[in-house]
Parts: C-alpha cells; sequence; structure tokens
C-alpha cells in the first residue's frame, strides 16, 4: 500500500469503521514505515477524541419549536392559497362561460329584431296608410315587409336582410353603368288579410309603374313622386293576381355596399 | 406481527406537494436537526442556525419538484441548501462576524511533527474543550470547515459529503486532510495562547513547525 492509498483509508480506520481484514492490515503495515502517514492517523485519532464531546452535546441540538410552528404557518398558509387559488379558477371558469353564454344570447336577439320585428312594424304602417294617415314614401326602404315562408326565394331574401343589393350586369339596364347596384326593399302584401305562406308557387314579374300607382296601393304619394318612375318586383299568385310587391332602386356602386 | 412501515423522504414529500400536513411535519422532525447542526457548527450563532432551518424548509416547501431523489438522498440536499444559505447570511454578515482568528493556510504544523497520543485538550474541562474545538471550526476557511462539518461532526462517509457538496469525493478527501491540519494548528495555538499548553520548545520550531 503507498500513500495515497493510505489517505483513502485513513478516516476509516481512525474511526475503526469496518474495513476489509486484509486493507486494514496493509494499512497498519504501511504507517510502520511511513512516519508521514502514522502522523496522519495520529491526527485523525486526536481530532476525533476532540471532536467526539462536541458531537455529544450537539446531539441534543435541535432548531427551536417556534421555527417549527412557523413552517407549519406558512405550509397551511400555502395550502390555503393553493385552495382558493383553485376555487377562485373554477369561479372564474364559470363567470367566462357565463360571459360567453351572454354574448351569445345578445347576438342571437341582435340578429332576430333584424329580421322580423321590423317588417310587422312596417305592415302595420302600410295598413293604416290605406286608411286617412298618411303612409310611407314608396322609394323609402322601410316600406312594409313580408317575409315569404313558403317561397324559397323570397324568403332568402327577406330572412338575410331587409335591403339588399345586387351587381347589376353590364347592359342589364339601358340607364345606367356597368358598376351601378341594384336595392330592393322585401316584398310587402298588397291584400289586408292575405296568407301569402299559402301559396304552392308564385312568380316575379319586374315592371316599371308611375308613382301615381302607388295610391292604389294605398301609399301616400306626394305630387312629385306621383311624377316620377318606379321600378318594382310583383308577385303574381297560381291565379295570376298580384299578392305583394317589391320596389327596386338602382344607386350608384360607390354608395351601395356589396354582400 | 409486521413492523409499521416508515414512508420513504420521497414518499413523505409527495405527499407534503399533496397538502398533506402530517407528512411535512414527519420529513421536518426527521431532518430539521441535522440542517440545523450543520448551520449551527459552519455559522456558530443559533440566530443564523435558525433562519437557515426555517429557509431551507420553506424553499422546500416551495420547491419540492426541484429535490431528484435519482441524484441523492434527501438529507444531502437538504444539507446542500443549508450550504448554501449559510454561505449567504456568512458573506452578508461578514462585516460583523469576527472570527476568532484568521488562518493563513501557510502556517499549517506539518504532520509529521505530530506524535499519536498527543491530547491537546487534556489540561481543559469538558466545557472548554467543547468551546475550543468549536472555535477552532468557526476559524477554519469555510471550504474546509463545511467538509470537518460534515464528516466529522455530522459523521456522513466522504461520499456522502461529496454528494451534499456537490464536488467529486477525492477533492472532499483532500479538504479533509488539509482542514484536518489546520484545525490541529487551530487548537494547539489558543491552547497555548490560554495558557492550557506549554509552548512549544525550541527543538520542535524546527521549519514551518509551529508546536
Amino acid at each position: 500500500m503507498n500513500c495515497r492509498d493510505f489517505q483513502m483509508i485513513v478516516l476509516d480506520l481512525a474511526r475503526n469503521r469496518p474495513l476489509d481484514s486484509s486493507t486494514r492490515e496493509r494499512g497498519l503495515a504501511h504507517i510502520e514505515g511511513c512516519e508521514d502517514c502514522a502522523a496522519r492517523l495520529a491526527v485523525e485519532r486526536t481530532l476525533l477524541a476532540c471532536v467526539r464531546p462536541v458531537v455529544a452535546e450537539l446531539m441534543g441540538e435541535e432548531a427551536p419549536a417556534h421555527v417549527e410552528k412557523e413552517l407549519l404557518a406558512t405550509f397551511r398558509a400555502q395550502r390555503a392559497a393553493a385552495i382558493s387559488t383553485r376555487v377562485w379558477s373554477s369561479w372564474r371558469l364559470a363567470a367566462f362561460a357565463a360571459v360567453i353564454l351572454l354574448s351569445i344570447s345578445v347576438l342571437t336577439l341582435f340578429r332576430k329584431p333584424a329580421i322580423s320585428p321590423r317588417p310587422q312594424q312596417e305592415e302595420r304602417a302600410v295598413s293604416s296608410g290605406s286608411g286617412s294617415s298618411p303612409g310611407p314614401s314608396a322609394t323609402s326602404p322601410n316600406l312594409a315587409a313580408l317575409p315569404l315562408a313558403n317561397n324559397r326565394t323570397a324568403a332568402r331574401q327577406a330572412g338575410k336582410s331587409q335591403k339588399r343589393v345586387h351587381r347589376r350586369a353590364a347592359g342589364n339596364h339601358p340607364d345606367n353603368a356597368s358598376d351601378d347596384a341594384e336595392t330592393i326593399a322585401v316584398f310587402f302584401r298588397l291584400r289586408e288579410g292575405d296568407d301569402l305562406t299559402e301559396l304552392e308557387s308564385v312568380r316575379l314579374v319586374r315592371v316599371e309603374l308611375p308613382g301615381s300607382a302607388l295610391r292604389e296601393i294605398g301609399v301616400a304619394v306626394d305630387p312629385e313622386t306621383a311624377k316620377a318612375r318606379f321600378e318594382a318586383d310583383v308577385m303574381l299568385g297560381q291565379d295570376g293576381l298580384a299578392r305583394a310587391i317589391r320596389f327596386v332602386r338602382w344607386s350608384s356602386n360607390k354608395e351601395t355596399t356589396d354582400e | 406481527m409486521t413492523k409499521p412501515m416508515v414512508p420513504s423522504d420521497a414518499e413523505l414529500l409527495r405527499l407534503t406537494s399533496a397538502g398533506d400536513e402530517q407528512a411535512f411535519t414527519t420529513l421536518y422532525r426527521r431532518h430539521q436537526s441535522f440542517v440545523y447542526r450543520f448551520a449551527l457548527l459552519m455559522s456558530g450563532r443559533a440566530t443564523i442556525a435558525e433562519e437557515v432551518t426555517q429557509e431551507v424548509f420553506l424553499a422546500l416547501l416551495r420547491k419540492a419538484h426541484r429535490y431528484d431523489p435519482a441524484l441523492g438522498s434527501l438529507a444531502s440536499y437538504l444539507c446542500g441548501a443549508a450550504r448554501n444559505h449559510v454561505l449567504r447570511l456568512l458573506e452578508r454578515e461578514r462585516a460583523y462576524v469576527q472570527f476568532i482568528d484568521c488562518v493563513d493556510e501557510d502556517e499549517a504544523i506539518p504532520l509529521s511533527q505530530l506524535r499519536d497520543g498527543d491530547d491537546p485538550l487534556r489540561n481543559c474541562t469538558r466545557n472548554e474543550a467543547i468551546r475550543m474545538v468549536r472555535q477552532a471550526v468557526l476559524a477554519l476557511p469555510p471550504r474546509y470547515r463545511e467538509v470537518i462539518v460534515l464528516c466529522d461532526f455530522q459523521e456522513l462517509t466522504c461520499a456522502e459529503a461529496a454528494q451534499a457538496l456537490a464536488c467529486p469525493v477525492g477533492t472532499v478527501n483532500s479538504r479533509l486532510h488539509r482542514g484536518h491540519a489546520l484545525l490541529f494548528d487551530k487548537l494547539l495555538k489558543r491552547l497555548r495562547a490560554e495558557g492550557k499548553l506549554e509552548p512549544a520548545g525550541p527543538e520542535s520550531r524546527g521549519g514551518r513547525c509551529l508546536v
């Protein structure tokens, strides 16, 4: 055994720790002829003797009780915080879900009135217009509207918006350039009490009529409007009778919006 | 009759992370004295030892996931954490903490001058001996002090100490060797200073030998 090997076992020798018997013998044989290693072993044994009383005294040393109390308080606070965080998270999740549901409901409510309640109001206006009170202007897009549930074309038009804009094909209208757009109102009934949803099929006819003709369908018309000419789509039933009408207005593309 | 199973540190730590207070208490009581003693011997001050113990276990509470059982025992992990806290606190309070004396490592006694059976504390009472040893330990540079505290006072093996200090076993061995020589020298110096040991005769003052 050389000095380097001895250094590896000197602490075990000093402390009388279990060692392989041959290693112990070789170590003890080494210090017979090596003064430095013998001195090292002596130092270790002496120091061990000095240290033992300190170790014995320290055996009873423990952290004061208040350290444990404070740590336990921290532990409880941390656990409570974790629980409240979890609870808060679930509340936040529920609140978030509620906000989403509310937003969906509000959106639904705002979309629906754009389709149905307004035509009903305007229908009432047209009905009253047939009496003594003045009715809406014939060119106004707010003319009485009538959704036609059974007629696919008309229902689609009525369902999407009260006002639709169509791109006019070039040369399709003699007076306008190719970028003019067609604005149409929804249909309104020509006869009060007529249930158009019962019609099995309808025909649409595009007509041009003087403003004065609007008086015949109960719309109040001023003298200027009476002279003007209007385009309208007339809905004809199976029996060939006009059941509903919608007005068409041509406007420049700059002023209209495309769908 | 079967012996009740003692939960392992890893199991207790897992339960602690899950909010089991009893598991934390068990874990604390199992390791607190080791951490506290280490901090006390390293700093020499009970207040620092308390603070370190608290910090070490608080860190364990908050960052339990940092402990990896595959890398070593929990005791070594806690010891490493305590060592870092102690060194930081000592660094912070260096201006206020005055050790017994400053160590000049070159003044260490050559081992060849020591004789087997020397007991430098033979003329001291037990309490005096304990005080002297603790003061001598505190006078060592931290890198020697920590290995001596772990291997001699806490009775860890060199391998366990190496794990706690995150350094090779060979480093622990060499530091222990050097630290012991320094500690012995310190003890003799202090004993002579207090008149508990006869001054070294001229025959023993060969070379750098102080004995």
